[in-house]
């Protein structure tokens, strides 16, 4: 087993000695998400700032003074003056010169003090316009609070209004609410990174030396074909590994921009060193599965292109379990989920990061995974020694 | 039994719908060599010769253990290409156009890790690549990467590094192709030197000025079988006025009529 480890220094060193490969495979996924992810975030976040900087301005005729002290008491606003038809306050709403415009009856307050019908009132916003939505909104708050004293006001005892008090203790522990956005989000990300990361060496280093005519000359050496196609999965292992770390911490130190945290990580010391392990051991051989998959089809294709090409609906059923572990409600604890391809490790994942898996569980994804790796291995190793496959171009 | 022995060799490729087109048959393999035997001989340099798809490189390609034959064997120094093709891969060296370097490398780097796969140890692999690069004019361009060499530099790199483990058994296509004149001679004059130290090479080439002037013994194949074989001067002597060329054309025209 000594040329293993030739091919595999050969095919690391390929890779960490090329300017571009380095920028492609290490920096760039981690650059490109760190920067993507905090655009998102800062715009995100300056636009919220300039909602809640804005003072809306609204138009108000015949304002009743109850109604102006509960509106003074929910929110920022500056009022226009002067008296504008109603035609020109539509047209002044839709190009956002006003945010809200409210038209009273004279007689309004009058009205509803005497109980006479029912007063109508007119609210004209925009819904297109998150200013005017906004106002709208607010507008609406101080109307309820309005309504609710006028009620109160018509009981004989203000406290049939409130017939029961319903008290809440919530007895949430911070730890499970940060475990289960982990839970949501990371085992997603990890295999769509995982999976971006092998497709970025993998191709190349099968596919692309079958395409270049440098494989053959590898095959008349003395080396067993065992040797190569372990040479090759290990290298494409550790520099997947590297690439999807580099993902990670793009994705780590963008959050705290795109999730608004007030620029501190998310706490990941509830986790123990444990449960780093743990989650450490998945990943690798989640890796390794990954990798040997993707060796397999590259082995396969006559080229890098047909390579990625051949990947890419195992890259979407990953994706979309992923996805969908995302938006389920619990961790599955079945046996059987646990054995199953790419499921079996992003639920474990999830269970993980929720403290919600047995050993039983761990154990069947971990050994489930290692024989459908070894398999891949085996079958790699036939393939390698196949002259059909490995000449026909 | 320290010879390399080609025996009834036979191999066929499964033709594609789309090749049984361009063939314009209806058979769906194609018998690419046809119970083949010859042997090459310590000591000496054994010339293949035929007309191009007569099937050398596909013997060459068995010897080498690229691929395996269909029937027959190939024993090199003793050891079959069916049951001991690491062995064989280790007393061999296998020289063609088929087999590229990748071209990110420096012919230093593919020189140490060929050798590395080889199992040669660092003083001798120090020494031997000094040698071979210093005959073959490597050493001016050994920090150059492959892709930024000339079609001959990389060929003349490809020939230091079939050689890394200075195998017994040399089986080299068309060696010359694509290096000039004086390198050219070179690589002749090193592959007699090589025979004098007692190696056994196959020499598979087109050209018959090299055929004539290097080889001991030489076998014509046509359509995969060998038609004609032994020392230069006994398949000249078929010929009324001894000429190889006339011996090459007469063969590949009897070929013909019997196809037709």
């Amino acid at each position: 087993m000594k040329n293993l480890w030739v091919i595999f220094k050969k095919e690391i060193y390929r890779v960490v000695t090329d300017k571009r490969l380095v920028l492609g495979v290490f920096i760039l996924p981690g650059l490109s998400i760190f920067l993507i992810y905090t655009i998102i975030g800062t715009a995100i976040g300056g636009q919220m700032d300039e909602e809640q900087a804005h003072v809306p301005t609204l138009y108000v005729e015949n304002l009743p003074g109850e109604v102006e002290a509960h509106l003074d008491a929910h929110m920022d606003y500056t009022l226009q003056e002067g008296t504008i038809e109603e035609e020109a306050l539509r047209e002044k709403i839709r190009e956002e010169e006003l945010d809200l415009a409210v038209i009273f009856p004279e007689d309004f307050a009058e009205r509803i003090d005497s109980r006479e019908g029912i007063p109508e009132a007119t609210v004209f916003y925009n819904q297109g316009s998150n200013h005017s939505s906004n106002a709208y909104n607010n507008f609406n708050q101080a109307m309820g609070a309005y309504h609710e004293n006028i009620i109160m006001d018509r009981l004989d005892d203000p406290s049939d209004y409130h017939p029961y008090e319903l008290g809440t203790v919530n007895l949430v522990d911070e730890r499970n609410v940060v475990a289960q956005g982990f839970a949501m989000l990371m085992p997603m990300l990890i295999i769509i990174f995982l999976f971006v990361g092998v497709m970025n060496i993998g191709p190349d280093a099968i596919a692309g030396e079958k395409e270049r005519g440098t494989i053959a000359t590898l095959l008349v050496t003395p080396t067993r074909r065992t040797e190569i196609a372990l040479g090759k999965v290990l290298s494409i292992a550790l520099l997947s590994f590297a690439s999807a770390l580099s993902s990670f911490i793009g994705i780590l130190l963008s959050l705290p921009q795109l999730m608004q945290f007030d620029d501190t990580l998310p706490d990941i010391s509830i986790y123990g060193i444990g449960d780093f392990a743990v989650l450490l051991l998945v990943l690798i051989i989640t890796v390794f599965f990954i990798v040997a998959l993707v060796s397999i089809i590259s082995t396969y294709a006559k080229s890098v292109k047909e390579a990625t090409t051949l990947i890419m609906p195992f890259y979407f059923i990953a994706m979309i379990i992923g996805i969908m572990n995302s938006f389920g409600t619990d961790v599955n604890q079945s046996l059987l989920p646990h054995l199953a391809p790419i499921y079996g490790p992003i639920n474990l994942l999830a269970g993980i990061l929720t403290f919600e898996y047995s050993l039983v569980n761990f154990f069947a994804t971990v050994l489930s995974t290692l024989v459908y790796t070894s398999l891949f291995v085996v079958l790699l190793n036939r393939m390698f020694s196949d002259e059909r496959i490995m000449f026909t171009r | 039994m320290n010879d390399l022995l080609v025996k009834d060799l036979r191999k066929t490729f499964r033709l594609s719908r789309k090749q049984r087109r361009i063939d314009r048959t209806k058979e769906r393999r194609k018998v690419a060599v046809d119970g083949l035997s010859f042997t090459a001989r310590r000591g000496e340099i054994y010339g293949l010769l035929g007309p191009n798809g007569a099937g050398k490189t596909t013997t060459l390609r068995c010897i080498a253990t690229l691929i395996s034959p269909d029937e027959g064997d190939v024993r090199v120094d003793g050891k079959s290409v069916l049951t001991d093709s690491l062995e064989v891969r280790q007393y061999i060296s296998f020289l063609t156009s088929e087999l590229k370097l990748d071209d990110f490398f420096t012919p230093n780097y593919l020189f140490d890790y060929f050798s590395r796969l080889h199992g040669v140890d660092a003083a001798t692999r120090k020494k031997r690549k000094k040698d071979l690069f210093k005959r073959f004019g490597i050493d001016r361009f050994a920090e150059v990467k492959v892709a930024d060499l000339s079609s001959g530099m990389k060929q003349k790199t490809s020939l230091a590094i079939s050689l890394v483990h200075d195998p017994d058994f040399i089986v080299f296509d068309e060696p010359t192709n694509g290096l000039d004149v004086l390198t050219a001679r070179t690589v002749t004059d090193y592959l007699l030197e090589m025979r004098e130290a007692g190696k056994a090479i196959i020499l598979s080439t087109h050209i018959l000025s090299v055929v004539e002037k290097m080889c001991d013994r030489v076998g014509i194949i046509i359509d995969g079988r060998l038609q004609a074989e032994g020392t230069l001067d006994e398949v000249r002597r078929t010929d009324a006025d001894a000429n190889l060329e006339n011996v090459f054309f007469q063969l590949v025209e009897q070929s013909e009529v019997a196809a037709a």
